[in-house]
C-alpha cells in the first residue's frame, strides 16, 4: 500500500514537472562564440553623459564591423554589484561589461581570475598613454588585489572629480561675492549665517559629509599622504594634522552654522533638492550630479575646485572588463578603443561627463568647458585623492556613522579619530 | 447601543486604511510628475497636470511587456506547482499520519525560517550543474520548494482536523486514497488551497534576491528585478523609479482584487463550521 502511494506521488511530481517544463521551457541564448555578436552591459542610464556617449560608441562600431550586431543590455547597479562574481564564473558571462572601480570590487574578481589581463593592449593600443597617473590608478591591481600597481584589468573612459556648486542667483541677492579662495569661502558663509541661510547642502546619512571632511583634511595634504592613507604605503595616522585639523574645522563649520545640525539624517539626494529648489547657496560634491543640474536648476550657477587645496576627491571612472570567460574577446578590445576615441569622449564631454581623453577646443557647452578644464588643471597637478571609504571595507559605514555624531555634537574631534583610526587599523590589509 | 460601540472600530479602521493607503498615493502622486517638478516642489507637492513620459520611458526602457509576461509565467507555475506540492505532502502528513510526522513539520518550518541569502551560493552552483541557471524554469522549481515548504506546514495542521468520519464514510464505498483525496479532501479544502494559491503568487510575485541572482539576461527578469534598473550608483530618477513602482505594483493589486473572494472565503471558512 505504501509503495503504492508513492508511485502515485512520484507519477503526480513528474507530471507536474513536465508541465512546467512545458511552459517554462525558452531557456537562455547565451554563448555565442562565433564572433558575430559583442554582448555587453553597463548600468548608466540612457540620458546620461556615459548612456548618451555609449550609443553612440555602439553604432561606430557595429559600422566598422559590418555583420557583427552588439547585443547590449542595461542592467542595475545593484545587480551588477551582487552577480558580478557567479555570472563572470558560468557561461552566461558577456564579452564585455562595466564594473565598479576599486579594490574590493574589481579588485576582488582580478585576484579570483575572473577578468583577462588588459596590459598587452593597453600598451598597444596606447590607452595607457590617454589616461593620467590618477585616472590610471584604479585600472591597475596587484597579484593581493590591490590597486595602483600591477596588471591592467579595466579601463575608464570618463573621470569624476569633487567640486563646489555655487548658486550664483543667491550670492547676487545677498550681495555676496563669488569666493576664489578659502578665506573668501568662510566669510561668505558667514555672510550667509547672518542673513539666517545655511549656506552649505549637506547629507549626514550618506557619502556627502564624509567628503566635506575628507576634503578638509586634503586641504592640508600631499600625494605620499594620500598614498599612505590609500595605497597602505606607511602607517596612517588619523591624529596627524590634515586628520586633526579636518575633524576640528569640521565640528566647527557645524558649531557656526555652516552646516546644519539637523542634516545628521539626510540623505545625498535630499541635499541635491535643496540646492536645485535654491535653498542652499553652496553644495560641495561630485561631478556625478553635473548633469542634472545642467537641466533642473532655473537660475544662474557655476562650479569650481575647492578653494585652496591641490587635491580633491576623484578617480577615473567606472571600468570597462573584459570577463575571464568572454567568448569574443577581440571584439571587445575594438569597442573600448571606439570609447576612447576622440570623437565618443568630446561627445560625452558636451553631455556633462568628464572624459579622460577629450579635446578640450572641441567642447562648445562653456559650463562644459568649466567642467572639462578644472578636471585638466586637477589631473596635471596630480590632484585626484580618491574617496575616504575605499581604504577598509565597510569603513564606508563607520565614517558615516561616526560623522552624524560628529555632526550631531554627541562626539568630539578627538573621540571621532580614535574610533576611525580603530576601524582603520581593524580592516586594513596586512602586507 | 451597537453604533455607540461601532464608532470606535470604524475611526480605527479608517486611520489604519489612511496609513495603508497613504505610500500608494504618494506613489501614484509622484508617478505622473516630471522631474523638474519634483525637484521644485519636493515628493508632496501636487503635480500640475499628468506627465506620463515616465511611465511611457521605463516601459520601453526595459521592455516591461515581457517582464510582465516572465513575473505572471513564474508566479502562475509556482503558486500552482507548489499548492500541488503542499496538497499531496499535507495528506500525507495531516490525514495519512505519518511516523515522525512532528519531526517533519519541525524540519518544514525550519526551512521556512531559513533566510534566502543562505540559499543564493548553493542555489547558484545547482543550477549551474543541473544547466538551469539563467533559466525560469530554475527560479520556478526553487520557489515552488520555498513556497511549499509554507504550504505543507500550514495544509497539514487544517487537514490534521479534517473530520475523520467522511473519509470512513468513502472508505466504506470502496474509494481508495487517491480517490479520497481528489473526490473528498480537496473539494473540501477548496478555500484553504485557493488562499494558498493567491499568496503564493503575490509572494513569487514581490520575490527579488533569488531572481536577482538566479536570472543574469534581461530576456528572463522578472518585474521586480526590472525595478532595481532604475538604482543608479549615486543618483535616482525619483519620478521614474515611482512609475515603475506603480507599474510593478498594479498587477499584483489587479490580481488581488480578482481573488478577494476567495480570500475571504478561505479565511472564514473555518469560523463556520
Amino acid at each position: 500500500m505504501l509503495t503504492k502511494r508513492r508511485r502515485m506521488t512520484a507519477a503526480v511530481a513528474a507530471a507536474v514537472t513536465g508541465a512546467l517544463l512545458a511552459t517554462a521551457c525558452g531557456g537562455s541564448d547565451s554563448g555565442s562564440s562565433d564572433g558575430r555578436t559583442l554582448r555587453l552591459w553597463h548600468y548608466e542610464g540612457p540620458d546620461s553623459a556615459m548612456g548618451v556617449a555609449w550609443k553612440e560608441a555602439i553604432k561606430e562600431f557595429e559600422a566598422q564591423h559590418p555583420g557583427v550586431r552588439v547585443k547590449f543590455e542595461e542592467k542595475g547597479f545593484e545587480q551588477i554589484q551582487k552577480t558580478a562574481p557567479m555570472v563572470l564564473n558560468s557561461n552566461d558571462a558577456p564579452d564585455i561589461m562595466e564594473y565598479n572601480k576599486g579594490n574590493a570590487t574589481a579588485g576582488l574578481l582580478s585576484e579570483q581570475g575572473l577578468l583577462t589581463d588588459l596590459t598587452a593592449e593597453a600598451t598597444e593600443r596606447g590607452w595607457d598613454k590617454k589616461l593620467s597617473s590618477g585616472v590610471k590608478t584604479t585600472s591597475r591591481y596587484d597579484a593581493n588585489g590591490v590597486m595602483g600597481s600591477g596588471k591592467w584589468y579595466g579601463v575608464p573612459n570618463y573621470a569624476e572629480y569633487t567640486m563646489v556648486f555655487y548658486n550664483k542667483d543667491l550670492f547676487e541677492k545677498y550681495g555676496i561675492a563669488e569666493p576664489t579662495t578659502y578665506d573668501e569661502l568662510v566669510s561668505a558663509m558667514d555672510e550667509f549665517v547672518a542673513k539666517g541661510i545655511t549656506p552649505l547642502a549637506n547629507a549626514g546619512a550618506e557619502y556627502m559629509a564624509q567628503q566635506y571632511l575628507y576634503q578638509l583634511a586634503l586641504s592640508r595634504a600631499d600625494r605620499s599622504w594620500v598614498d599612505k592613507y590609500e595605497l597602505y604605503k606607511g602607517k596612517n595616522d588619523f591624529h596627524d594634522t590634515a586628520w586633526s585639523y579636518a575633524a576640528n574645522t569640521f565640528a566647527d563649520w557645524v558649531e557656526k552654522g555652516y552646516i546644519s545640525k539637523k542634516s545628521s539624517g539626510t540623505k545625498a539626494e535630499d541635499a541635491g533638492v535643496s540646492w536645485i529648489q535654491g535653498k542652499s547657496p553652496i553644495l560641495f560634491s561630485g561631478s556625478w550630479w553635473y548633469g542634472r543640474f545642467e537641466s533642473e536648476a532655473t537660475f544662474d550657477w557655476d562650479s569650481g575646485l575647492f578653494p585652496g587645496s591641490n587635491l580633491t576627491l576623484g578617480s577615473g571612472g567606472n571600468l570597462w572588463v573584459v570577463p575571464k570567460g568572454a567568448e569574443n574577446k577581440e571584439l571587445a578590445y575594438d569597442f573600448i578603443d571606439i570609447t576612447m576615441s576622440k570623437k565618443i569622449q568630446n561627445l560625452l564631454g558636451d553631455k556633462g561627463g568628464v572624459p579622460v581623453a577629450a579635446d578640450t577646443s572641441a567642447i562648445t557647452d562653456a559650463r562644459a568647458k568649466t567642467l572639462i578644464s578644472d578636471y585638466n588643471t586637477l589631473s596635471d597637478r596630480d590632484g585626484l585623492a580618491f574617496y575616504p571609504d575605499w581604504p577598509v571595507a565597510g569603513f564606508y559605514d563607520t565614517l558615516v556613522s561616526e560623522t552624524q555624531k560628529l555632526i550631531t555634537g554627541s562626539e568630539k574631534p578627538d573621540a571621532y579619530l580614535d574610533n576611525l583610526q580603530k576601524a582603520y587599523d581593524k580592516g586594513v590589509p596586512r602586507r | 447601543m451597537t453604533a455607540l460601540r461601532r464608532y470606535p472600530v470604524l475611526v480605527a479602521l479608517a486611520v489604519g486604511a489612511l496609513f495603508m493607503v497613504l505610500p500608494f498615493a504618494v506613489v501614484a502622486l509622484n508617478a505622473v510628475k516630471s522631474p523638474a517638478e519634483y525637484s521644485a516642489h519636493g515628493p508632496l507637492g501636487l503635480p500640475h497636470g499628468l506627465y506620463l513620459d515616465g511611465v511611457e520611458d521605463f516601459w520601453q526602457r526595459v521592455d516591461f511587456g515581457r517582464k510582465l509576461l516572465n513575473s505572471v509565467l513564474i508566479s502562475g507555475s509556482v503558486a500552482v506547482g507548489a499548492a500541488v506540492l503542499s496538497v499531496l505532502n499535507a495528506y500525507a502528513i495531516g490525514i495519512g499520519r505519518i511516523r515522525g510526522r512532528a519531526w517533519v513539520l519541525a524540519f518544514f518550518v525550519l526551512a521556512n525560517t531559513l533566510p534566502q541569502e543562505a540559499l543564493v551560493y548553493p542555489l547558484y552552483h545547482l543550477s549551474k550543474q543541473a544547466g538551469l541557471y539563467d533559466t525560469r524554469l530554475g527560479v520556478i522549481i526553487v520557489f515552488t520548494v520555498i513556497q511549499s515548504a509554507f504550504g505543507t506546514y500550514l495544509l497539514s495542521s487544517v487537514l490534521g482536523r479534517f473530520p475523520r468520519e467522511i473519509i470512513e464514510a468513502a472508505r466504506i464505498d470502496g474509494a481508495n486514497r487517491w480517490q479520497v483525496l481528489w473526490r473528498i479532501v480537496v473539494p473540501v479544502s477548496r478555500p484553504t488551497i485557493g488562499v494558498l494559491l493567491v499568496f503564493f503568487f503575490v509572494w513569487t510575485w514581490n520575490e527579488f534576491l533569488l531572481p536577482l541572482v538566479m536570472l543574469i539576461s534581461n530576456d528572463n527578469q522578472t518585474v521586480s528585478v526590472a525595478l532595481g534598473v532604475l538604482q543608479g550608483q549615486r543618483l535616482m530618477d525619483a519620478t521614474m523609479t515611482n512609475a515603475a513602482a506603480l507599474l510593478g505594483v498594479l498587477p499584483a493589486i489587479v490580481f488581488f482584487l480578482v481573488f478577494q473572494r476567495t480570500l475571504t472565503r478561505g479565511i472564514a471558512a473555518g469560523a463556520v463550521k
